[in-house]
């Protein structure tokens, strides 16, 4: 599960959830909602797809889950980042910016 | 760490696969209510908020697949599905699985059973230590042009002696002895062995210690069983005393549990290392050596050629022709077994053979009822894998199944083959289900369900969507190609079948030819007792025989009894001899084939007790005593063979069995068959007990009887036990001692015959189904046969011929098998030709008949269908 860098969707979309359950425990639809609001809805995530990286993740031991009421008294399945799932969203962030950073670098040396 | 996690996840998921699918569902459901929950809370209607959501989200469906598509246990899963769908499938076609399941589990059964005995018998290294390193001497003697598996005390003794490569060689002779105890006798099996005899099994005693070369003739080592059944215990047993042919010896120490090596001894006595018998012509000794560890068996048969070499050349007369060489001891010991075990195997193959092409036809058959189900699959473009993978798994299934109601089948086939199996099946006791043998079913029903399923799963794979939609199979438009590869597999299988039932024939020919064969002597109403006085010194002996001759005069005064006689070399028995003799006045003797014959010492008034007549001359009396003239009796093929037409009575005879001395020929008495009525009547040697009383205390009781012969038993024994109670005593009858020496042959006969059963039994199967199908598939066409006025037995005889048809061409192919592999079973034949007609001729007959009658069933039905019936039947 750690070579998910390899593919950047896949990786993207990995460190995108780490990154919003960060903040806070959140269930799988309000996930999706954070990440569309915050990336301005450059980002639009698919139920099938999140739920199956949600799963990816908690079985990789990044994440854990539980049922719980929701604000508005639903009851709904709560993702929360583990310590190891805390040290793999650095792990991630860091080598996205290397990634990023180098594309920066090879797009700015056209222009 | 998170390895272990995916695999708990995994387990769990599989465990709990509804509630997981719940939870998928659950969270995918909630998921798309928040997303309307927040349309609405933007003032979408309730109806447009869902709208919105799918919209955004797609199908919940869609979702929800793909979310519980997740996880290594999802490729399990879907596997136990196609597993569960396989099972569905043939619990929905239950004559279909039945059949299959039955012919495997028959077929795996045969052979597991089967294979558990070679495995112990033939493959299994022996239960001794160095097992490898262990070799029977033998002696190739050029004059009968084999080898014997005996040797002479002094060759075997200088093998040991000179040999570099054996590290010790053992010598030892024995047999079934009477074993006297402190207040009774009993018949064990003693052997008298060297002291290299622990040291060549690598043996340590549990109790006591070894005999060593000092002891010998006085002191033996006992089994643990004998321990124990005698004295409660090892550790009591040492030190005891026990007779062994009259002269005391100490039990001074005891063999591990479980070693009876050879035939089961249970007592050994201590032979003096230089052996007792020391001419080179008498083959007295049997001898096992221990290779050394360095040496090949190889560079060990190069040395004992050249030791034997030397041997000639010193002793040029003993030793000409004479090679002494090694053969494995498992080798020894299986060896002739394993003709009978391989023919066993073959035909528990060929039972296989046909279960397989039974089950694979059974499966064609199945998957062409699916043509439709997978030209389907096939068109809406499944891979010819997937279209494949249910007809394997439906077979493997299948196959499984089978196997293990084969392997519970073979339990007790293993325990009445066991029960059934002659003495000269070795290491029987050793025969027990093992993890080799159900890896061996496993191995077999896997090949099996490969096998069967290979041919339908093709033609699955293979099918033309649009041909196969197009022939509809119940409208008799199948292509032909599939009618003629399903009675290809018929006619197999009959063919096979005929081959074991041609088997079959021969042996049971053979075995009513043994039973019905005339012996000689009247095996009937015939008590036997196999007696062993202990006696072994001059004035003993005699005593011990005119101790006999009271006891049967005691004997047949009881009532029940009409005679009673005694014998040393009685046909069928454990006691005999044989050997050279010469003749004065007699024909001219051929000096590379001396003259042969059994010998026997017999009482007066034996061959009366037998019913053997007598042709000439006089029967042994009372005025043959220890002093008078030495007398014997001859039988006719012995008169013939060294007097031609001269009368033989008169003649001088002598041979070496305990003195040299020249004896009168007084009479001439009809053949028998020594050995079991396999054998050809030959020359016997009679002598009278009193002449010769070293040979008279180990000898049979024989009692004709009035009566059933075992009633009399206990009054016997209780009138022996009076006379002396340290006489050792065995009770059988003569029927069941003629019937225990053609055992081989009744196993054999009796398995084979079984299999040709099942193999008639599948075979009908085979017939029955393929003619079964081919008439429902061909409804329509009878149909409108009848329709347009065809008679009903035309129909009938079309059916017929069909089945017909298989059933000649199968057993055409079958003789031409049958002799070709004739050759095999010419060995065990008596008075029948391996390709004897008239079992080829009934073999044929009984298939034929087999066939048609698996065929009138299906045929029978085709006349009833009524045409309108038939017609309307789409």
């Amino acid at each position: 599960m750690t070579d998910a860098n390899t593919d950047v969707i896949q990786g993207t979309l990995d460190m995108l959830i780490l990154k919003t359950l960060s903040l806070r425990p959140l269930h799988g639809f309000g996930i999706a909602r954070r990440v569309e609001q915050i990336s301005d809805g450059v980002f639009k995530m698919n139920p099938g797809s999140l739920l199956t990286a949600l799963q990816r993740l908690e079985r990789a031991g990044w994440l854990d889950s539980e049922w719980r009421q929701t604000e508005n008294s639903r009851r709904a399945k709560f993702y929360t980042l583990t310590a190891t799932g805390r040290k793999q969203l650095q792990v991630e962030t860091a080598d996205w910016k290397r990634r990023a950073l180098a594309v920066a670098r090879l797009l700015e040396m056209e222009g | 760490m998170s390895l272990w996690r995916e695999l708990r996840y995994g387990f769990r998921g599989l465990r709990d696969r509804g509630a997981r699918e719940q939870d998928v569902a659950d969270e995918v459901e909630q998921y798309f209510e928040e997303a309307e929950a927040e349309w609405s809370a933007r003032g979408l209607s309730p109806d447009e908020a869902k709208k919105a959501a799918r919209r955004e989200g797609g199908s919940t469906a869609a979702a929800r697949e793909r979310a519980s598509e997740y996880g290594w246990e999802n490729s399990v899963k879907v596997f136990m599905d196609d597993l569960r769908f396989a099972a569905r499938q043939l619990r929905k076609h239950p004559a279909f699985t039945v059949t299959a399941v039955l012919t495997l589990a028959l077929g795996i059964g045969a052979n597991a059973a089967i294979f558990t005995v070679v495995e112990r018998v033939l493959l299994a290294p022996l239960p001794y230590k160095n097992a490898d390193r262990l070799a029977l001497l033998k002696t190739y003697r050029s004059q009968l042009g084999r080898a014997i598996p005996r040797v002479t005390g002094p060759d075997a003794a200088d093998v040991r002696d000179q040999s570099q490569r054996l590290e010790a060689v053992t010598l030892y002779g024995g047999g079934s002895l009477g074993v006297q105890l402190k207040d009774h006798a009993a018949y064990t099996v003693v052997t008298m062995a060297d002291v290299n005899f622990a040291r060549v099994f690598a043996l340590r005693p549990i109790a006591g210690r070894l005999y060593t070369s000092a002891d010998a003739k006085h002191a033996v080592m006992v089994s643990e069983r004998f321990a124990r059944d005698n004295f409660g215990g090892a550790q009591a047993a040492v030190g005891q005393m026990l007779g062994v042919e009259g002269d005391p010896a100490e039990i001074v120490g005891v063999f591990p549990a479980g070693f009876d090596y050879p035939n089961g001894t249970q007592v050994w006595l201590a032979s003096p290392t230089a052996p007792e018998w020391n001419s080179r012509t008498g083959f007295n000794y049997k001898a096992v050596a221990l290779l050394r560890e360095d040496a090949s068996f190889e560079g060990a048969q190069t040395e004992l050629r050249t030791i034997s070499q030397r041997l000639q050349a010193v002793y040029a007369k003993d030793n000409r022709g004479k090679e002494m060489m090694l053969q494995p001891l498992k080798e020894a010991l299986t060896g002739d077994s394993r003709l009978t075990l391989m023919f066993l195997w073959a035909a528990a193959g060929l039972i296989l053979l046909i279960a397989c092409v039974n089950v694979m036809h059974l499966e064609l058959v199945r998957s062409m009822e699916r043509q439709r189900e997978l030209a389907i699959r096939r068109a809406l473009g499944s891979s010819r894998w997937r279209v494949m993978q249910p007809v394997f798994l439906e077979s493997m299934l299948v196959a499984l199944i089978g196997g293990a109601a084969g392997v519970l089948l073979a339990f007790p086939t293993v325990r009445v083959l066991v029960a059934m199996a002659p003495k000269e099946l070795p290491r029987t006791s050793e025969i027990h289900l093992n993890v080799w043998v159900l890896g061996f079913a496993l191995g077999l029903s896997v090949v099996t369900a490969v096998l069967s399923a290979m041919l339908p799963a093709i033609r699955a794979a293979n099918v033309d969507p649009a041909e196969a939609l197009k022939s509809d199979s119940s409208r008799g438009m199948t292509r032909h190609s599939a009618g003629l590869l399903r009675d290809g597999l018929v006619v197999a299988e009959v063919a096979a079948t005929f081959v074991l039932a041609v088997g079959a024939g021969l042996l049971l020919r053979t075995m009513m030819t043994l039973n019905a064969r005339d012996m000689g002597y009247e095996t009937r109403q015939m008590l036997v007792v196999d007696a062993d006085a202990p006696a072994r010194k001059d004035l003993n002996a005699q005593r011990a025989v005119q101790q006999f001759n009271e006891l049967f005069a005691q004997l047949e005064q009881m009532p029940g009894v009409e005679r009673v006689a005694g014998v040393m070399g009685l046909p069928t028995g454990i006691y005999g001899s044989n050997g050279y003799y010469e003749t004065r006045g007699g024909l001219p003797v051929d000096t590379d084939h001396p003259a042969w014959s059994n010998f026997s010492v017999a009482s007066p008034g034996y061959f009366r007790t037998m019913g053997i007549p007598l042709k000439r001359g006089r029967d042994f009396g009372s005025e043959d005593t220890h002093e008078s003239g030495m007398v014997a009796v001859i039988s006719e093929s012995l008169a013939r063979q060294s007097f031609g037409d001269a009368d033989a009575v008169g003649k001088q005879i002598r041979c070496g069995l305990d003195s040299d001395k020249w004896m009168t020929v007084v009479g001439v008495v009809g053949d028998v068959r020594q050995d079991s009525p396999a054998e050809k009547p030959g020359a016997t040697l009679y002598m009278p007990m009193t002449q010769h009383p070293f040979y008279a205390n180990q000898i049979h009781v024989v009692l004709r009887t009035a009566v059933k012969p075992l009633t009399l038993m206990s009054a016997v024994d209780e009138r022996i036990a009076r006379v002396d109670p340290l006489i050792a005593r065995r009770y059988t009858t003569m029927d069941a001692m003629v019937d225990k020496s053609i055992a081989t042959e009744r196993f054999r006969a009796a398995l084979i015959s079984s299999f040709a059963g099942v193999g008639l039994l599948l075979a009908m199967l085979g017939v029955y189904g393929t003619v079964a199908y081919s008439v429902a598939q061909r409804r329509f066409e009878f149909g409108v046969r009848m329709a347009f006025g065809a008679e009903r037995g035309t129909i009938l005889r079309s059916v017929l011929g069909h089945a017909a048809r298989m059933a000649c061409v199968g057993i055409v192919i079958g003789v031409v098998l049958s002799v070709a592999l004739a050759r095999l079973v010419e060995s065990m034949l008596v008075e029948v030709r391996p390709t004897d007609p008239v079992s080829l001729v009934l073999v044929s007959a009984v298939l034929m008949i087999t066939a048609l009658g698996a065929a009138l069933g299906p045929g029978w039905r085709a006349t009833q269908m009524s045409p309108m019936v038939a017609l309307r039947a789409e």
